[in-house]
């Protein structure tokens, strides 16, 4: 059985990015006034992707957290056949999850549209998986083998609404990748000393893992000579 | 450089219906896929086709002149062959153009029930001899065998002269290091069979771990690698890990790196070989439809005689690193 | 191009052995030449055993050394009365291993010949012949197709459940041979690990391998012990042990055990198998036996249980 993964582990660090900053602007608004917006999304998927649904069907009992590290808000994705839920709260506490995946909104979209490879993001560290990986890695397939194109599934469901979004999605990727660069910067130079001494934290546990294996290994040939 | 006076085949991966169009729309001549269940060694969870999808497929790469090659390439089940006899008959009933296959006892049954279905000896079958593929031959009238990546150029353009039938060879993505079809490494750490259920290094005993700043990549609860903050991280495929010899921890089989041949493709042809293969039915669409595009152009650039374009893959390859592999004696 | 169809026997029935015999597997390390003959010599004289296999299955840069004492260990060992089969080796890629398959084949003579790689399995067709464990042998399809080819004995690849070895035992169209002892070879390359580990190519290797007799300890990064490099070849850390098995893979009609040569007594371990298959002592007590006889093993008998090829199960098979 997969071990549930910790119920908010250290998260990747949100890129500054517009949409951190529209994310503060809604932080104030309650997760169940965005929920019209995702049963909407949910409802697009089911009837434009039904293979999603079809290839997610070994997995009726999962319960996958997508963590947008730059929103103030998570995802809860429960892929049942028979009843599919999209649910967005405010973070994952009390909820038993089968795995997570976190990253940047404008890197979750473009793995949704199969625009971004989801293997080199991982291979790159920008995309953070934890808990049940099979679970995560059928939703990526699934996700990806259904071709699907979020512009024109919401402009064919939600007619002008969807227009505004749309932009403001395309708009933050763009920022996003202009904006990140600089970003580093300035985080450096906000956290850096914070970050010091994070870093001389881990090269302690470093050392005492480190520790550890040289003890197993010596313990087993103890045990091997007497 | 000449042009080329013979046509050469590029085989492309489709793990999804998505992976197949957007493959043949980037220039493949073939695609390669499986079905949904244990019949292939790409069983990867929401991956692979149902009959009705393979059926949409064929039609659309019949459609736009491109070939449907079916991998049926695991080994089947004691006591229960029925999965991967009707995914034989299945494949000749929605006409695809050859199945990929593996086991001496499928290819038994396919030669005798399926006379006309075209088969090609998976790089699972591991024949890197003329001998064992002249044997195949002979036996079920195998029509082209995918070579295992374990031989050098010069050792595959030896083989292609004295064998009676055409040879595909792998050019791009993962890079087995072990003979395929005759690794149990994966199986030892798991329990779980590329030969028999499907899949090397399964997504379900894979664990990634936060620690403090690294990652710790696990599979089976046996740590594989892990990963300073920065640093490319790998999936945990047992043969890329990080492994402890005399007291030397080092990339002990291979660095988490993939197969790339851009630079000797040429050689490969030149070698008489007639399909060149992209691995990656289990990576994305965006992934399959740069890769394609970039061999398309250099294998057409290669045919009319000029120097191919120059392509910089390394954002989508594992570990950001490229090697020759095996076609390069120095591998070994 | 047409070729001449190949030649089909037809096939032998399997022999019933109750008994259960023992088979020594081929050397798999590079042990030095004199140690090699000094060892099967002992086999010869000492062990219980009714097989002994010879040949290089791993290397062929190996096949030197061990050439010059084959005639010799072959006649010492068939003057003892047990049966000689030479295995082929398990990749054969170049020129050299192909040419020296083509001569195995031609002139093994009299002993039987077992197939580790389909390169010599045409030269073999139409006489009796064995087919080793790194030929995938996974259902009665194949089994049946190289039964007709002329295979009467089969060892099987160390991954397969009890339930698929009681499908191919079942089916009667050949000795079934099953890993008993040993480290288990688990994986082939064209690259040598041992040289590799020491900066070194396989065309340079200076002979590294010859440094480990039981193979070179491959540990996680956590300290871990998890498998072994043997040149080319990577086999398991743990030791397979199916003393406890060998009674209900017998009654599921397995004719044959194999057992790997290590650098422990393997004249002990030869006896404790005897004695365990003929009831002469119970399965626990040859188990403890064993450990003390190779007292830096670990065990694991996880494949024949259906699990992790490391894992140790100690419930009863069934």
């Amino acid at each position: 059985m997969p071990n549930p993964p910790a119920e908010r582990s250290r998260p990747v660090d949100p890129p500054f990015s517009p949409i951190l900053l529209a994310g503060l602007a809604l932080a104030p608004v309650p997760p169940r006034l965005l929920q019209p917006l995702f049963d909407a999304a949910l409802n697009v998927v089911r009837r434009r992707h039904p293979d999603i649904l079809d290839r997610l069907s070994d997995y009726p009992d999962a319960v996958i957290g997508i963590e947008p590290v730059d929103l103030p808000f998570v995802l809860l994705f429960e892929p049942r056949p028979d009843r599919p839920v999209l649910t967005v709260l405010r973070d994952f506490s009390g909820v038993r999850l089968s795995a997570v995946v976190r990253g940047p909104l404008a890197m979750l979209f473009a793995l949704g549209e199969g625009r971004l490879d989801g293997d080199a993001a991982f291979f790159s560290r920008q995309l953070v998986i934890e808990g049940d990986t099979e679970v995560i890695l059928a939703l990526r397939n699934a996700v990806d083998g259904a071709g699907i194109d979020l512009e024109a599934d919401f402009r064919a469901t939600l007619g002008p609404i969807a227009r505004p979004l749309i932009e403001a999605a395309r708009v933050g990727g763009h920022l996003f990748r202009r904006l990140s660069r600089d970003m580093s910067l300035i985080r450096q130079a906000l956290i850096g000393p914070a970050l010091k001494s994070a870093d001389a934290q881990s090269a302690r546990i470093n050392d005492l893992e480190r520790d550890v294996a040289a003890m197993r290994r010596s313990l087993r040939a103890r045990e091997q000579r007497s | 450089m000449t042009a080329l006076s013979r046509p050469v085949e590029l085989v492309c991966p489709a793990g999804t219906p998505a992976a197949l169009r957007a493959a043949i729309d980037a220039g493949a001549d073939s695609v390669y896929l499986g079905f949904r269940d244990e019949t292939n060694a790409r069983n990867f969870p929401g991956l692979n086709f149902n009959r009705e999808e393979l059926a949409a497929g064929v039609d659309y790469a019949h459609g736009h002149g491109a070939k449907v090659l079916l991998a049926i390439n695991t080994f089947p089940r004691a006591g229960q062959p029925e999965a991967w006899h009707k995914a034989v008959d299945d494949a000749a009933r929605l006409k695809v153009d050859a199945i990929i296959v593996a086991d001496l006892g499928l290819c038994d049954y396919a030669a005798r029930k399926h006379p006309d279905l075209r088969l090609h000896l998976s790089v699972q079958a591991s024949a890197s001899s003329a001998e064992a593929i002249r044997f195949y031959h002979r036996a079920f009238n195998i029509r082209r065998a995918v070579l295992p990546r374990v031989l050098t150029v010069q050792e595959i353009a030896a083989l292609c002269a004295d064998v009676p039938i055409e040879m595909e060879v792998f050019i791009f993505g993962g890079l087995c290091v072990m003979a395929e079809g005759r690794c149990a490494l994966s199986s030892y750490a798991t329990g779980k069979s590329p030969n028999m259920n499907g899949a090397c290094s399964p997504a379900s005993h894979v664990r990634y771990i936060e620690k403090g700043d690294k990652v710790e990549s696990q599979l089976g609860g046996f740590t594989i690698n892990t990963f300073g903050a920065g640093e490319p991280a790998g999936y945990p495929t047992l043969c890329k890990g990080r492994f402890e010899t005399n007291g030397r921890l080092s990339y002990l089989f291979e660095e988490p790196t993939s197969l790339n041949t851009f630079a000797i493709l040429p050689d490969l042809i030149a070698a008489g070989v007639t399909a060149f293969k992209i691995e990656g039915r289990q990576r994305g669409r965006a992934y399959v439809a740069n890769v394609v595009t970039a061999f398309r152009q250099t294998v057409d650039a290669i045919g009319r005689g000029e120097a191919p374009p120059v392509f910089d893959l390394d954002g989508i390859t594992e570990g950001g690193r490229q090697t020759a592999g095996a076609y390069e004696r120095n591998w070994r | 191009m047409t070729l001449p169809p190949l030649r089909l026997i037809p096939p032998s029935p399997a022999r019933q052995r109750p008994a259960g015999a023992l088979s020594m597997g081929p050397v798999l390390f590079n042990w030095s030449p004199d140690r090699w003959r000094d060892f099967h010599f002992r086999i010869a004289d000492e062990a219980p055993v009714d097989t002994v296999h010879l040949g290089e299955m791993v290397c062929w840069k190996r096949q030197p050394f061990i050439a010059p004492h084959l005639a010799e260990v072959v006649d010492r060992l068939r003057a003892a009365g047990k049966e000689v089969v030479l295995s082929s080796l398990a990749l054969v890629m170049s020129e050299r291993e192909r040419e020296a398959m083509r001569d195995l084949a031609a002139g093994a003579g009299d002993l039987m010949v077992e197939a580790n790689d389909l390169a010599i399995t045409a030269d073999l067709a139409g006489r009796r012949h064995a087919i080793g464990p790194m030929v995938n042998v996974y259902n009665e399809g194949t089994l049946a197709f190289l039964s007709r080819q002329g295979a009467c004995r089969v060892c099987l690849p160390a991954e397969l459940p009890a339930r698929a070895v009681g499908v191919l035992a079942a089916a009667g169209l050949a000795d079934i041979e099953v890993q008993a002892f040993g480290r288990l070879p688990l994986a082939l390359s064209a690259r040598c690990y041992h040289a590799r580990s020491r900066s070194l190519h396989k065309d340079g290797c200076q002979y590294v391998c010859a440094q480990d007799p039981d193979g070179m300890p491959v540990d996680t990064m956590d300290g871990r012990s998890f498998l072994t490099v043997n040149g080319t070849q990577t086999m398991s850390s743990r030791y397979v042990d199916l003393l406890a098995e060998l009674a209900a893979l017998k009654e599921m009609g397995v004719g044959r055990f194999r057992l790997w040569p290590q650098s422990c007594d393997m004249v002990a371990v030869a006896h404790l198998f005897r004695d365990c298959l003929d009831g002469r002592i119970d399965p626990q007590e040859a188990g403890e036996r064993l450990a003390d006889l190779v007292p830096e093993a670990e065990f694991a008998n996880g494949y024949i249980h259906g699990r992790e090829g490391h894992a140790r199960v100690a419930e009863p098979l069934g």
